[in-house]
Parts: structure tokens; C-alpha cells; sequence
């Protein structure tokens, strides 16, 4: 995995913010705006004016925003320079919120007298303070003075939507956004990993109170996740705080996952943080049907977690290059995750600077060729290769009379055998089977059978007529043609 | 040398195929989506300029008989088939030669049909210059791969040319290749037109040319594996057998065991296979790997045996050649996170040959030791040395190589290295001492471009005789390879290289 990016949290724990959303609407107003004005505006000294607050405030009960407030001409019928000093008035921008709360509803108490009856006071006046004694806050508890509040925590396990609108039709500004309160639980340490999900899963309504879906598709890969696709994005011109994607690693992805990841893979268990192109680091030749199934990263919002290709810790031995046979030809498919088969080829087939010779091997590879620690047949044709290049070179058979190349010894040719059957693959990069022919074939020379004493001349026979046919030319059985 | 044209026209469509297609996905206006190519191409340039061995001839006259008996001529042991005329391997005047390697390698895969894949690698091959034929440069190109597969849930389906890797080495073949796979358990099959072992051409028509006796005539290749990957470990089985596709007679009949197990901390390794047609065991490796105190200490023993195999199609097998049996011990010591020691020693021993001694047999034992050690020495700097003494039948070889690398950048990589050994060839002449060294470089030039260079030269002083300094080479190589396609991993494979 990638270094974990640090989590950047729209959440602060600043609670004050509902007391100043609920400041804001009890104003029919933002909330700065509102205290501003309630400032701006003196109530108490006009108490005496206004038996109604619906009097300059008349569209509030039927939700009427043109008319939430008075206007300047309202003010003007006394403040017009002969009664009052004029007054220079205008009423105040309505900031966005998240507050469910409907004036109609509690004016229409209001108006039929429910029981309790619903005054303007009950909210926007402090206890025990004169009528028009406006308060610039608005205490929860004034609403859970009729509303019983039924959860234990408000940020936890509230039903949200009963006070709350998704924040994407909020219009909140990012300064709001940014200062809505964390939830307890959010704060768990492994609140992202295991605890979100689930939440979300439970009841993803919750979730909307705080985030659009865009903070959910800067970290998920896959976006079209039921839950996900519930919530709403941020509608054009809705501004956010940055989201960082953020991928800690699940305890589950140890090593022995690691080996077994292959088969659990499916779009629904890993394209939460990874895209295909995390599948493409490591898989290099075609792409796993179970990792083609998760998207693109072009086609995705999320980064992905990003991951590095690593090899396993076989690689890390000295001696892995003179065990990778055995490994590869156990567990054939382990290898072709990683490596696509020309990664093999260019070392068993390549243009020699595959990097599995040391350099200069070919000036001093004859000890490897007798001592055959690996089967040199495995990548180089005896024929093909070896027999070229020492022809090339200058090292070719010339049958049975040798011109030179094996007097290190006296009586080569008599005690070549052993040689022979000790290291044939080095003859035959040198001689071509007539060379040998010329004397073990039955027209040869000298007719030395250059098979051993438990030879089964029947079964060879049996298997290959045709090269028995090459040396005795006929029947080694019963001597009839062929 | 005289090589076969005849399987150019062959191998012509089958290049074709593959490039056509993957050419019409590529550029394609319509692409379906999850569409894409991935793979990279590649072009190494390598030189070498040496003098070769050539066969001279000399007068009896001028040759004297040493203190051994041994004929020789200015201290170099002659053979004279005559009484008037000796041979004796001299050296030519210098010849350099150049070669050049193009391969691209294409995987390809979309089309809306899920799991449909294409493969394939196309090698060009062409020599520049020079009288000294590189090995297989007269092959103008090779489809060394090329294949469809079908993957649909646990099946998978291959067709065209491609290769198995496994217990019986890389048998290559055109044909078909199916498997089923389960968590823990695989199988799979395969048959097609066998190809040469080490060639991936047809046999008959790549070995024809270059062997007096190899018969015409196609061979069939058809096996099957099974795998399974347990708890304990992965094992898998194979079977294979080449037939002429005449019936004739059988090419080879082989089976074969690997597995690997992890028992607690050690991990077992072993192979063996067995010659049906033969009816004689083949090779067989056994090893342990034991890593010790975290991992500071890497312990490995291995048992190995080793018999070269044959085809039937040829002689070399009924000469019934003679395994080894070895044992090897090796060890690797992390006495430091930027230091590392390793040290191996092994020996090995011949079956009875039963072949004709004269006078006194020759080694029927081997050996080997090695040390070495890799030093991360910081900054970007390490080094990496090592000594090797292998002393065998037919050859004796002592060995110093030290490597040293700097990462100038994560981008750029500077190398060197030295080398000294000495060398015997017990069944020839040959004794001396070489010593080497070379440089090289590679340059990430974008995340998906890298090239490669370097130059090394060689000089063989020989052991006091007249004759010849084989062994003295210069060699230079260059490499370009470039990333095709959509492989947004590519880009951290190579910076960590």
C-alpha cells in the first residue's frame, strides 16, 4: 500500500453551529446575518408598537420568503422624518441550512391553539424575558422542549431526517460545511475501515445529513454502490472541503491474503479502494477476468489505493535464480500473475543479456556446460546454438579423427566413453550424430555398440524402428528389413 | 550455414494473424470498452570482435614429443593422422560481427468479449556486419508466441502457438491448450505440432539443416497436468509424449512430479521426471530452504540428480548416457540490512559408465565452492563479489567477479565490473587465465522508454603454449525498450528497478 494520506475531516466538534443554524432560521435569516440585524433592529424598545410578530414578519407563518420581513416603506410609515428620524432598513439575506423546520407547521398550531400552543416567543424569546426580547440564540432545548429528544446522543443516534435535510439541498456554504460537528463515533479508530460501512448500509440517510456523495466517491472506487448512489451529489456550484482519499490498510491483507487474494477478488470485495489499474501493477499479462470486473481509473471519481508491485518473499534469496524451476513448474500460475511469458522468454530465449549468466559466461561457460547444475537444453538447442556458435568459433567435429581438439590426453579416441556418457549434451554441441555413426553404426568403422548392458533392444525397437534403422539399417532383432 | 527457408512461408501467416489483429484493435475507431493493449518492445544491439579457432597444419617434420610421450609443436600438443602432416588448432585473424534483436510483445484483449485475450511475440533477428555468425541471426523472424485465449469463469482455452513451462522443461507447440481450475486444484491438456526443443520452430525443418540425421516427418505433441494447491504445499503432475504423426514411432514419452511445500518455516522444493521411453528416471532436485534467526540466516540444501535427456528421434539417448548425483549445501548471512554473505559448497558424483578405460579412467567426481557477499554501501553505491572454484570432469574453472553499481538517480544506473579466472578443459587443450572488465549504463528515459549500454573486453593469457588466446573478446550491447499500451503499472515497475 501506498503511505496513508492524512484524512482530512469536514468535521469539527464546534456544537455551536447548530445553536447558530437554529439562531439563523428562528431569525428567518442566516445566522450571522440575522444577529447582525437583531442588533441592527432594537425589538424591545418597539414592544409597545407590535402586539404581533406576524405584523412586520407576516410571510413567516405561511412560509412566504418575499415577505419574512418588513420593509424600508414599512418603517417608513414612522420613521418619516417628521414622526421618527428616518431609518435607513433593509431586511437580511436568508442563509442556507439543514433544518427541517417549517414555520407553517407551528404557526398552524399557533392557529388553531394547539395544545400547547405554539407562540413565536416560545422559540425566539429567552425564558423569562420580555416579548420582544429577541434572543440571537436559540438553544436546542427549546425545540426538545416540546420535541422529546429520542436518542441518547443527538450526533449518533438521532433519526436525523426528522430535523435534518440532506446536505446537497442544503446550499450550505463551505464555511458551514466545514463547521458541522463530528459525530462520537466517527472519531472510533477504526471508524473508517469498520464502522462506516455498516453505518451506511443501516441507515445511509444518516450519512446525507453531513456529506453528498462526493465524499464518498473520492475514496470509493466503485460509486454505483447502492448506498452510495442513495445519497446525492452536490448540486453545480456547490462548494465543498477538500477530500483527500484516504485507504488504510485492512488487517485482513496479510501475507497468507496476499497468496490467496486471486480467488476471493470480485468488484464488490476490492473495487471499494482499488481500481483495475491497481490489478495492472502486478498482473502484466492479461488482464484476470475477476480484476477486468473492477473499473478503470479514468472511469472513476476515486484515485484507488495505489499499490506497488512487490515479489514475494521467495525472490528475496541469494539462490532464488537456481530454484525459480521448481517453484515455476509447481505453481505455474503464481509465476504468470506477476510475469507475462516474454518476461520468461528473454532469459530462455533472449538476446543473451537476459541477466541470468553472469557477464563474460560465454568465455568460461564450459564448466557450467559439464558440470549442467541446469539443463542449458532448457533455453539453447544443442544443435542450433551450441553446435553454431563453436562452429563459429572455430570447435567442429570432423568424425572419428579428430584434428587436434582432444589430445590433452593420449588415446582420446579409445577412451572417449566415459566422456561420453558422462557429459554427451557436451559432444553433441560439437558433433553431429554421423560423427559418431562412423564408428558405432554397424557400417562403421570399428561397429562398437555404444549401448550398455541393460540396453532393451526390443523396446527400443518397439518405440523408435527408425533410429535403430539409422545404425544397423535394418532389424537389430531378427535382421529383416525395415 | 545453410539454413531452411521453407517455414518462412509458414511462419509468415502466423505472424501475420496475431499483428493484424491486435493492429485492428488498436486502431480500431469503435473500441468496446475494458479494451486495450499492453506490452512492450525491444531492441538489443550487440557486438562482439574476437578470433576464432581455426584447424592449421604443419609438417611432421617440425613436430617434437615432449617429456609426457605427447607430440607437440612450440609447447601445444598436435594430433597427426599422418606420418607427413599434423593438425593443431590455431587462432585466426580478429572478426567482429554485430547483431541485432527486435522483439515486440503484444498482449491484447476487449472486443466485448470478456476474457478473450491475444498474445504474442515476435522476434526479428538480423546480423549487421561482421564474418562471425551469431548463433540463429540467419532466422529473420520468429513467432516465438502467438495465441488466443478464452477465459470464462474456471476454463481457459488457448489456441496457436505457445509454450508449457514446466517439470520437462519448455515444450513449445501449435496446437490447443485447456485447463480448468478450482481454488485448489487444476487441470489442463494440450496437444499440437511439437516445435524444436530451445527453437520453438518446427523440428524437422529447424534441425534438418544442421544435423545429418533428423528425420522428415511432424511430430505431435499432446499432455496433460494436473495441479494442486493444498495447505501443505502445491504439487503438480505431468504427462507428455511426442509422436511422429505417422504413427511410426514414438519421440518421447516423459512424466514428471514438482511440488513445493512449506513445512513450518522451511520450504521444500522438488522435482523429478521420469523417461517413459526410455524407461529410466530422469532429473530429480530436492531442497530445503531454512531461514534462520528472522531471516538473517538462509540455510538451503539441495540433492540433485542430473541425466541429460534425448528424443528417440535421435541416437544420442541409446548411448545411455550416465547421471550425477549431487549434494549442495548453501548458506546466505544478512550480518547487516546492507550486508549479505553467501557461501555454497557441492559435490557430485557419475554413475558407472561401463565404457572402456585405457590406461587411467577419467574424473567421475566433481565439485564446487563458491563465497560471496553484497554490500549496500549508501548513497546509491553497492557491490557485489564473488569467487567460484568448480573442478569436474571436462573442465576446471576459478573465478573472481566484483561488481560495483551506482544509482546516480532513481533514473540512472552505472555499473562495472572486473573479472579474473582461470580455466582447464580437461578434454582439450586449454589453460590459461583471463582477465576482464566492462561498464554499463541505463537510463530511464520516460516511465515507459529505457535504454542500456555497455562495453566489456576480455584477455586470455595463455598457459606458456604458442597457440591460442580463444578466450580474448570484446564485446559492446545496446538495448531499447519501450512500453506499448495501457499498463498504468509500468511506470513503478521500472522506477523500482
Amino acid at each position: 500500500m501506498r503511505p496513508l494520506a492524512p484524512q482530512v475531516l469536514c468535521h469539527t466538534r464546534r456544537l455551536a453551529f447548530a445553536v447558530t443554524a437554529l439562531t439563523a432560521l428562528a431569525g428567518g435569516s442566516g445566522a450571522a446575518a440575522a444577529g447582525a440585524q437583531q442588533q441592527g433592529f432594537p425589538h424591545e424598545r418597539h414592544q409597545g408598537l407590535f402586539p404581533l410578530c406576524a405584523g412586520c414578519h407576516e410571510g413567516i407563518p405561511g412560509s412566504d420568503s418575499a415577505s419574512f420581513y418588513p420593509t424600508a416603506a414599512t418603517c417608513a410609515r414612522c420613521h418619516d422624518g417628521e414622526q421618527q428620524v428616518r431609518v435607513s432598513w433593509s431586511a437580511p439575506e436568508r442563509r442556507a441550512h439543514n433544518l427541517r423546520f417549517d414555520h407553517r407547521v407551528h404557526a398552524g398550531r399557533l392557529e388553531r391553539g394547539g395544545d400547547p400552543p405554539v407562540e413565536c416567543t416560545g422559540c425566539h424569546t429567552p425564558e423569562g424575558g420580555a416579548r420582544m426580547s429577541v434572543s440571537e440564540d436559540i438553544q436546542l432545548g427549546t425545540c426538545f422542549g416540546c420535541h422529546e429528544h429520542q436518542a441518547q446522543e443527538h450526533l449518533v443516534d438521532a433519526y436525523c431526517r426528522t430535523c435534518h435535510t440532506p446536505l446537497a439541498r442544503s446550499g450550505m456554504s463551505l464555511s458551514f460545511i466545514e463547521a458541522l460537528p463530528m459525530p462520537a463515533d466517527h472519531e472510533a479508530q477504526n471508524f473508517v475501515l469498520e464502522g462506516h460501512g455498516s453505518s451506511a448500509s443501516a441507515d445511509w440517510r444518516r450519512c446525507a445529513t453531513c456529506h453528498t456523495a462526493d465524499r464518498c466517491a473520492a475514496c470509493h472506487v466503485d460509486a454505483a454502490r447502492p448506498e452510495i448512489e442513495s445519497l446525492e451529489y452536490a448540486p453545480a456550484g456547490m462548494e465543498l472541503a477538500m477530500m483527500t482519499a484516504y485507504y488504510p490498510k485492512p488487517a485482513t491483507h496479510d501475507e497468507a491474503w496476499f497468496d490467496e487474494h486471486g480467488t476471493q477478488a470480485s468488484r464488490e470485495a476490492c473495487a471499494t479502494c482499488h481500481t483495475q489499474d491497481d490489478c495492472t501493477v502486478c498482473h502484466s499479462g492479461s488482464l484476470p477476468v475477476r480484476a477486468a470486473a473492477l473499473p478503470r481509473a479514468d472511469q472513476v471519481l476515486a484515485p484507488g489505493a495505489g499499490i506497488e508491485a512487490r515479489a514475494p518473499a521467495s525472490h528475496a534469496s541469494l539462490f532464488f535464480l537456481d530454484v525459480h524451476t521448481a517453484l515455476a513448474a509447481a505453481e505455474p500460475g503464481t509465476c504468470a500473475t506477476c510475469h507475462q511469458e516474454s518476461f520468461c522468454v528473454a532469459c530462455h530465449d533472449g538476446p543473451s543479456n537476459g541477466g541470468y549468466h553472469p557477464p563474460d559466461f560465454v568465455a568460461r561457460h564450459p564448466a557450467a556446460a559439464f558440470g549442467r547444475e541446469a539443463e542449458c537444453a532448457n533455453c539453447h538447442s544443442t544443435e542450433a546454438f551450441c553446435r553454431e556458435c563453436h562452429q563459429e568459433s572455430g570447435l567442429t567435429g570432423f568424425g572419428r579423427l579428430g584434428p587436434g581438439y582432444h589430445s590433452a590426453g593420449a588415446f582420446w579416441l579409445i577412451r572417449h566413453g566415459q566422456a561420453a556418457r558422462q557429459g554427451l549434451e557436451s559432444c553433441i554441441s560439437c558433433h553431429k550424430q554421423t560423427d559418431c555413426m562412423q564408428c558405432h553404426g554397424v557400417a562403421g568403422a570399428f561397429k562398437v555398440s555404444p549401448h550398455g548392458a541393460d540396453f532393451d533392444a526390443r523396446s527400443a525397437w518397439e518405440r523408435s524402428p527408425r533410429t535403430c534403422v539409422a545404425c544397423h539399417l535394418r532389424n537389430p532383432l531378427n535382421g529383416s528389413q525395415p | 550455414m545453410t539454413r531452411s527457408r521453407c517455414r518462412w512461408s509458414l511462419d509468415r501467416r502466423g505472424i501475420l494473424m496475431p499483428i493484424l489483429a491486435i493492429a485492428g484493435v488498436t486502431i480500431s475507431p469503435r473500441q468496446a470498452a475494458g479494451q486495450a493493449v499492453r506490452g512492450w518492445v525491444g531492441t538489443t544491439v550487440q557486438a562482439v570482435g574476437l578470433r576464432p579457432l581455426v584447424l592449421d597444419t604443419i609438417p611432421a617434420s617440425q613436430v617434437v614429443r615432449d617429456e609426457s610421450g605427447a607430440l607437440t609443436y612450440e609447447g601445444q600438443p598436435v594430433s597427426c593422422p599422418t606420418a607427413s602432416q599434423c593438425t593443431l588448432y590455431g587462432v585466426a585473424a580478429r572478426e567482429t560481427t554485430v547483431a541485432a534483436t527486435q522483439d515486440v510483445s503484444l498482449t491484447a484483449w476487449g472486443w466485448g468479449v470478456q476474457g478473450l485475450s491475444l498474445t504474442t511475440l515476435l522476434r526479428g533477428r538480423a546480423r549487421a556486419g561482421g564474418d562471425v555468425a551469431w548463433p540463429r541471426s540467419d532466422d529473420a523472424f520468429d513467432m516465438i508466441l502467438g495465441y488466443a485465449q478464452l477465459e470464462r469463469g474456471s476454463i481457459r482455452v488457448r489456441a496457436g502457438r505457445q509454450e508449457i513451462r514446466s517439470g520437462l522443461g519448455f515444450p513449445a507447440f501449435d496446437g490447443a491448450w485447456a485447463s480448468w481450475s478450482s481454488r485448489r486444484y487444476e487441470v489442463s491438456a494440450y496437444l499440437g505440432r511439437s516445435l524444436a526443443r530451445g527453437l520453438r520452430e518446427p523440428a524437422n525443418e529447424a534441425l534438418r539443416p544442421l544435423e545429418s540425421f533428423i528425420p522428415d516427418e511432424t511430430v505431435h505433441l499432446v499432455g496433460a497436468a494436473a495441479r494442486a494447491r493444498l495447505s501443505a504445499g502445491s504439487a503438480t503432475a505431468r504427462y507428455q509424449r511426442e509422436i511422429y504423426a505417422d504413427r511410426s514411432g514414438l519421440v518421447s514419452e516423459r512424466g514428471s512430479l514438482d511440488f513445493v511445500s512449506n513445512v513450518r518455516r522451511a520450504r521444500l522444493t522438488g522435482s523429478v521426471d521420469y523417461d517413459f521411453a526410455f524407461g529410466r528416471v530422469g532429473k530429480g532436485r530436492l531442497t530445503v530452504m531454512m531461514p534462520l534467526q528472522d531471516g538473517r540466516w538462509m540455510v538451503e540444501a539441495t540433492a540433485r540428480r542430473y541425466v541429460p535427456y534425448f528424443q528417440l528421434s535421435t541416437i544420442w539417448g541409446f548411448f545411455e548416457p550416465v547421471s550425477y548425483s549431487e549434494a549442495e549445501l548453501r548458506g546466505s548471512w544478512s550480518a547487516r540490512p546492507d550486508l549479505a554473505l553467501w557461501a555454497s559448497g557441492g559435490w557430485r558424483t557419475y554413475g558407472e559408465t561401463n565404457a572402456t578405460t585405457v590406461f587411467r579412467p577419467l574424473k567421475d567426481e566433481g565439485w564446487r565452492v563458491g563465497a560471496g557477499a553484497r554490500w549496500e554501501l549508501g548513497d546509491g553505491w553497492s557491490m557485489d563479489g564473488s569467487y567460484r572454484l568448480e573442478w569436474g570432469p571436462g573442465a576446471f574453472l576459478s573465478s573472481v567477479d566484483l561488481g560495483m553499481r551506482y544509482h546516480a538517480s532513481d533514473r540512472l544506473g552505472l555499473s562495472a565490473h572486473g573479472t579474473t579466472f582461470q580455466q582447464v578443459e580437461e578434454f582439450r587443450l586449454g589453460d590459461g587465465r583471463a582477465v576482464g572488465g566492462g561498464l554499463s549504463a541505463d537510463l530511464v528515459l520516460t516511465d515507459r522508454i529505457t535504454v542500456a549500454g555497455g562495453a566489456s573486453v576480455l584477455r586470455h593469457r595463455d598457459g606458456g603454449t604458442r597457440s591460442t588466446s580463444p578466450w580474448s573478446q570484446s564485446r559492446a550491447w545496446s538495448s531499447l525498450r519501450i512500453g506499448v499500451g495501457e499498463d498504468p503499472g509500468l511506470s513503478q515497475r521500472r522506477m523500482r528497478r
